[in-house]
């Protein structure tokens, strides 16, 4: 049997184990077997995914070994027809159209597939800890594994999904599930209002997702990728719209992988459960709008497009600089640890996308070489940072989880405790951590290794990838047109040293010096089922260096390229001597780039985790030792923290560290232009309801009772009256005839 | 002369009467008959004896006596009834699905000879209808039969013994195979001979409580008025007579012994019509308007119904209707369809009728507060939509509209398809109120009022009715009402596709004006929803009254009846595919042989 045939199950699964969870969480509500061994709910979701992760594992290495053979092809399975309908063709005849579900497997999709079910996998595991330890979860965690398994069919059924529409219709199963898990904590109202943002602000960006698809069909006649990837297809198709529809989509992707402008949600997505939260930003749905630029590949391949859509790889590219630097510099200002996280996320995703829109350029040039390689690190990236980030954020769970529990205990231990301080008391404030590294090991490695691959330190997971998008941005700049390609380049080139400072301090804050609070000296590693995703995933980040040298970025770029373990030697050091894409056109090294690359990200690397070492490292408290590989990086922490002592207070009370701290105003200037305009609309159209629809509707109503009435009256009971009505009709009837005939 | 075949078609030509071959093609009719004669027999078998003159031998002779106990049961006629009515369904669905030949039946001698009925497709699934509908009336009145309270003094089960039963049932049975001969004639003499033999009967019935006021009345009402409306169409069909010189319905030619014989039917003769043609067609529509109970010539209808006692009021408004629509489609549809300049005359006629039908029905139906009543309007209502169809395949008969036939059989199939599904639910909501009349009365809308609590099956079947009455998916209501919507929208556009690629059609005013009918259609589906909706509040939300809060009779076989018609509301609506194409094949040979 080929794994193919089995791949319907991976989408379908989780879908039916939905109700599954659901009906018997209803049903055995409180049951205490229900809580123990079931979970709530928990063990059939780990069950499914761990399914849900063989099958696609089986699918990756089919896939992968077919093309090391050399026999390797795209394989589409069609599953069967949905709707069938007609449509006028320009001739006037009708022609059948077919809208059918069947799953496309190449080297992206598989590639995407892998990481969604992994971290799928190993984020239902840590919710097995993480929620059913909590009481405020107790007796409704089967909703959060209903929603959560229906998530993430989502996203497999998107990834899988041959055509455009079943992408949608996947894409808003994940928005339906995003809104569902945001809000779980319904009764808050600040999680209620995250949720509302989050369904808003994507949907705005799903709208233009849609417009773009609806003028797809309209040129194409079809949303299968077998039509429209088709070259001739698209040469026949009018380049204009295309442009428009790849714009439009664009915006959709923006939407939903939280770019500027519309990004204002993904913080605030936050207020969801942590699991959640590891899911939305490196499974599963902010992945989706990459996803989605990445698919727009061939659109910018095909020679009838070539050198027409250069300016909307620009845009995108361009985009992807702008939030990533911006995100970055908010990030700098965060106190708590989620949010951090959350802005890095967004500024990692706008390096992909700055990554995908070189290669969208380099292809749409003819440079199909370089695009290969730009794709193929955007595809790396992504895969990097979906491991580390869904890392971080489990690892920031257990942190916050640990917070919490040992600040519940301390309230139980001591009676007097002032009561306000429970509510004031913030687990997930940065403020109020420090010197866990020696209370919570495991987390606190795991959190340094995922921290170095989203800095990207040499040899590291993200380092491999990070490097092919920085050098793929300054070698747009080197070709003709490509000269506005400065920008994002320098931008992504400044974020690379941000991002050092910003997860650094987050690191120190966290894990080194004195516990700032008493709740932070009695935290206690303890709750079971987090570590095995902790561990597992540091291994994983830890391993990007043999991904590298397997060249998994070459077959994601092209998958004509073999992923082969016995060059990787050689090719680890072709990697590191070339990075940044030092190659000149001529095949030579260009000295410039590689000087002005290597020597910034090293400087940044180095000053970025060494400003944030003065400014938040220290030593632990006295008696308190951390494990050996991460001890010496505290020591030196500590001795570059008493040694060196910035005063940042300039940075610290200017007008930019508030406005940082204000998200740069954003959400302020979007609830005043609502305010503005949506509101006043508002206040119009429900004026316009009120009056005019109803009022009409009220008047149909009563008209029609008082027709009704008249009409009825004319039913005297009378045979004679009846007859004569007859009659009267009978002559109307004849008067007609006359009339017409 | 007994038989000929006619080698272009696959019919067989046989002589009325003429061997066993008649009985064959005829069975379901001879079952209806036979029916009637043991429904005259077997309650009159008792233990009467011959003495056999100047012996004191005697001779059982079963024929009157005291009557054995089975034969007294005053459920045994209502039992030959029910057994009566599903032989004949199953023979007329057997001839339907295994026999390909179809059968002409003619009488007279070679150029005297008139065809007189014809056996198809389009003949056996209405057969399957009315027999059907009249078989869940039977079920309905087992136990005992369901009327508005005759007065004080006599409760409903005074009222049911055998020999009333008797005389129900051969009346049900007699309007059967009157119904029956409608949907075979190939003539309108015997064509209005069955229309008259089913109305007799039908009279009768609704008047059949005589102890009851309102039964009397109505019945006697709508006896006038039927009568009025019978004689203007007979007198439009003696016009006609006088005018043409037979009243075939189709034109025939085939091979006898003697020759060719040819026989030139109405439909020809329409190619030279004149004024007194389309007189005698007037006429006509006012005699089939009465019986579909299109406005102005419905105001009896309602009365009849809320008269009559429920399951009659049931095969008021579909079987009966159903009847009627036969006669529309083969007078409209297959007589008067050449072209000519006064060729749009009845297409006009009936398009205002139509309209002013639906508009009508769905408004009074909006004000009335006795149930019998809203649904009697609402099948008025239903009779508007369906002479809009028509009126389509009218437009597209003519040639005014460029459409493919696969179009015009579509909205045929559509009407069919109305038709019998309507059996299921307009039906199934009048064997709710039976049921609500063994409980003392369905004559106001507060009689449904706490339906879900006292009965919830019960209460949700009639939801189920009234969803599907409204249209809405994905009950069978809905699938008919989308192919009658759908199949005038797609006659009007015609070949739309080309006009739209030349720049001819630009916006819906370019259609036909037919389109108009969808339009009023659509628009008066959304003002009945508002009343059968409010069936709805009315057992969901509300108190049931005071002295109605005990449990609803039990009445099995009512009840039995009430379930299949909800089942069959719900699986025609999401499984009708087979019914679809079974209509489809028969209004195909509708068309055929014309």
């Amino acid at each position: 049997m080929e794994a193919s045939e089995l791949a319907i199950l991976i989408p379908v699964l989780p879908i039916l184990a939905m109700p599954v969870i659901l009906f018997l969480g209803q049903l055995f509500n409180g049951n205490a077997k229900w809580k123990g061994f079931w979970k709530e709910g928990g063990t059939i979701a780990t069950a499914v995914m761990a399914i849900v992760f063989l099958l696609s594992l089986w699918l990756i290495v089919g896939h992968v070994s077919a093309f090391s053979e050399g026999n390797g092809d795209d394989v589409v399975t069609d599953v069967g027809n949905w709707v069938s309908y007609q449509l006028f063709t320009e001739h006037g005849d009708m022609k059948v159209q077919e809208l059918g579900f069947g799953m496309q497997l190449d080297h992206v999709s598989v590639m995407l597939l892998f990481v969604a079910s992994f971290l799928c996998l190993l984020i239902c595991i840590f919710s097995l800890g993480y929620m059913n330890t909590d009481e405020v979860n107790e007796n409704r965690n089967h909703r959060f594994y209903g929603e959560f398994v229906l998530f993430c069919a989502g996203m497999f059924g998107m990834v899988l999904a041959d055509n455009f529409l079943w992408l949608f219709i996947f894409w808003e199963i994940m928005g339906l599930c995003s809104y569902l898990l945001i809000g779980f904590y319904y009764e808050r109202p600040s999680a209620s209002y995250a949720a509302k943002k989050a369904f808003l602000t994507t949907r705005v960006g799903d709208i233009f997702l849609f417009v773009g698809l609806l003028i797809m069909h309209a040129e194409f006649g079809s949303w299968d990728f077998a039509v429209v990837f088709n070259a001739a297809n698209i040469g026949a198709a009018d380049a204009g719209l295309i442009k428009a529809m790849l714009l439009l989509m664009f915006i959709g992707a923006v939407g939903k992988s939280a770019q500027f402008p519309l990004h204002v949600w993904l913080p605030d997505a936050m207020e969801g459960p942590t699991p959640v939260s590891a899911l939305i930003h490196a499974a599963t749905m902010v992945n989706a709008g990459l996803y989605l630029v990445a698919r727009m590949f061939p659109f910018f391949a095909a020679p009838a497009m070539a050198g027409e859509l250069g300016d909307v790889a620009l845009l995108i590219a361009m985009i992807g600089g702008i939030t990533a630097f911006m995100a970055a510099a908010i990030a700098f200002v965060q106190k708590d640890i989620k949010k951090v996280l959350a802005y890095s996320t967004m500024s990692q995703l706008a390096y992909i996308f700055t990554g995908l829109g070189a290669a969208l350029w380099f292809v749409n040039n003819g440079h199909d070489e370089l695009a290969f390689f730009a794709f193929g690190a955007s595809m790396f990236h992504l895969f990097n940072h979906a491991m580390a980030k869904g890392m971080l954020f489990m690892a920031s769970g257990s942190v916050i989880h640990e917070m919490h529990h040992a600040h519940h205990h301390l309230e139980q231990s001591e009676d007097g405790h002032d009561e306000d301080d429970d509510h004031h008391f913030d687990a997930q404030d940065m403020d109020n951590m420090g010197g866990l590294a020696s209370r919570m090991p495991i987390t606190a490695i795991a959190m340094a290794a995922g921290s170095a691959s989203i800095i990207g330190i040499p040899l590291i997971g993200g380092f491999w990838s990070k490097e092919g998008i920085v050098g793929s941005a300054w070698k747009a700049v080197m070709y003709d047109g490509g000269g506005l390609f400065i920008i994002p380049a320098i931008l992504v080139l400044l974020t690379a040293g941000m991002t050092g400072f910003y997860m650094s301090r987050m690191w120190f804050m966290t894990f080194a010096g004195k516990p700032k609070t008493e709740v932070a000296a009695n935290v206690e590693e303890t709750t079971p089922f987090i570590p095995i995703p902790l561990v597992t995933l540091t291994f994983m980040t830890l391993g990007g260096i043999l991904f590298a040298g397997l060249n998994f970025a070459g077959w994601l770029g092209e998958n004509s390229t073999h992923l082969s373990l016995s060059h990787a030697p050689s090719h680890l050091w072709h990697e590191i001597t070339h990075a940044f894409l030092a190659l000149g056109s001529d095949g030579q090294m260009d000295p410039f780039i590689l000087i002005i690359t290597w020597t910034t990200i090293l400087l940044s690397m180095v000053i970025g985790p060494f400003y944030a070492m003065s400014l938040y490292g220290g030593k632990l408290a006295k008696g308190q030792k951390a494990h050996w590989s991460i001890a010496w990086i505290i020591t030196l922490s500590g001795r570059i923290h008493s040694t060196y002592k910035f005063d940042n207070s300039i940075w610290a009370e200017s007008g930019l560290s508030t406005a940082l701290r204000n998200r740069l105003y954003f959400d302020q200037w979007y609830d005043s232009l609502m305010l503005k305009i949506v509101v006043p609309f508002s206040y119009a159209a429900a004026w316009f309801d009120r009056r005019i629809i109803d009022g009409v509707i009220k008047g149909i109503e009563t008209g029609s009772q008082e027709a009704s009435r008249n009409i009825r009256s004319l039913t005297t009971g009378s045979a004679r009256d009846y007859i004569m009505m007859a009659a009267l009709g009978t002559l109307a009837l004849f008067l007609l005839i006359w009339g017409v005939a | 002369m007994t038989s000929h075949v006619d080698e272009g078609s696959q019919a067989v030509w046989q002589q009325l009467f003429s061997d066993s071959q008649t009985l064959s093609a005829l069975m379901p009719e001879f079952v209806m008959l036979m029916g009637i004669i043991a429904l005259i027999v077997v309650p009159n078998l008792g233990k009467a004896m011959i003495r056999l003159p100047l012996t004191k031998i005697r001779i059982p002779w079963f024929f009157g006596g005291q009557r054995f106990k089975t034969t007294s049961d005053p459920r045994i006629p209502a039992i030959i009834s029910i057994a009566t009515l599903l032989i004949a369904t199953i023979l007329a669905l057997a001839s339907l699905m295994g026999n390909a030949t179809r059968w002409i039946l003619y009488s007279g001698e070679s150029t005297e000879m008139i065809v007189l009925l014809k056996v198809d497709g389009f003949a056996r699934v209405f057969e399957i209808l009315f027999f059907g509908a009249l078989m869940l009336a039977a079920v309905a009145t087992v136990s005992r039969m369901p009327a508005s309270k005759p007065s004080k003094n006599l409760s409903v089960k005074a009222l049911i013994n055998n020999r009333r039963q008797v005389d129900f049932h051969i009346l049900l049975l007699m309007s059967g195979l009157g119904m029956a001969i409608v949907a075979l004639a190939q003539d309108l003499f015997m064509l209005f001979l069955g229309l008259e033999l089913a109305s007799l009967a039908i009279y009768v019935l609704v008047a059949f409580h005589k102890e009851s006021k309102a039964g009397t009345e109505g019945g006697v009402k709508y006896f006038i008025v039927g009568a009025t409306a019978s004689a203007i169409g007979l007198y439009g069909m003696s016009l006609l007579y006088i005018w043409h010189g037979n009243l075939q319905i189709s034109s025939h030619v085939f091979s006898a012994d003697s020759g060719v014989i040819v026989i030139q039917g109405l439909d020809r003769a329409f190619e030279n019509a004149d004024s007194l043609a389309y007189i005698a067609l007037g006429m006509m529509l006012v005699g089939f308007g009465f019986k579909v109970s299109a406005v102005p010539f419905h105001f009896a209808a309602p009365d009849a119904y809320s008269g009559a006692s429920s399951p009659i009021a049931g095969v008021l408004a579909t079987a009966s209707k159903a009847m009627g629509f036969i006669g529309l489609m083969r007078v409209l549809l297959l007589i008067s369809l050449p072209e000519g300049d006064g060729s749009a005359a009845w297409l006009i006629c009936l398009a205002t009728l139509s309209v002013i039908t639906m508009t009508w029905g769905n408004l009074a139906a909006l004000g009335s507060d006795n149930p019998k009543r809203m649904l009697a309007y609402s099948s008025v209502a239903h009779a508007g939509y369906m002479m809009a169809a028509l009126t389509a395949v009218g437009a597209w008969r003519w040639g005014h509209i460029s459409a493919p036939e696969e179009a015009a059989t579509w909205v045929v199939t559509a009407i069919m398809f109305h038709l019998v599904v309507l059996v299921t639910f307009k039906l199934g909501a009048f064997l709710v109120l039976a049921l609500l009349e063994l409980d003392g009365g369905a004559s106001r809308s507060g009689s449904l009022s706490g339906l879900a609590r006292r009965d919830p099956v019960i209460a949700a079947s009639m939801f189920i009715f009234m969803m599907a009455l409204a249209g809405v998916p994905p009950l069978a209501g809905f699938m008919s009402k989308f192919m009658l919507i759908a199949g005038i929208v797609n006659v009007a556009a015609g070949d739309a596709g080309s006009l739209m690629s030349s720049g001819g059609i630009t916006a819906f005013w370019d259609l036909h004006w037919v389109w108009w009918l969808a339009l009023a259609v659509f628009i008066n589906s959304a003002i009945s929803l508002f009343y059968y909706l409010r069936i709805g509040v009315i057992m969901f939300f509300e108190e049931a009254e005071s002295d109605r809060r005990k449990p609803l009779p039990r009445a099995w076989f009512l009840r039995l009846a009430i379930w299949s018609c909800a089942l069959g509301t719900f699986a025609f609506g999401v499984a009708g595919d087979h019914l679809i194409i079974l209509c489809n094949n028969a209004a195909e040979s509708f068309f055929a042989l014309s």
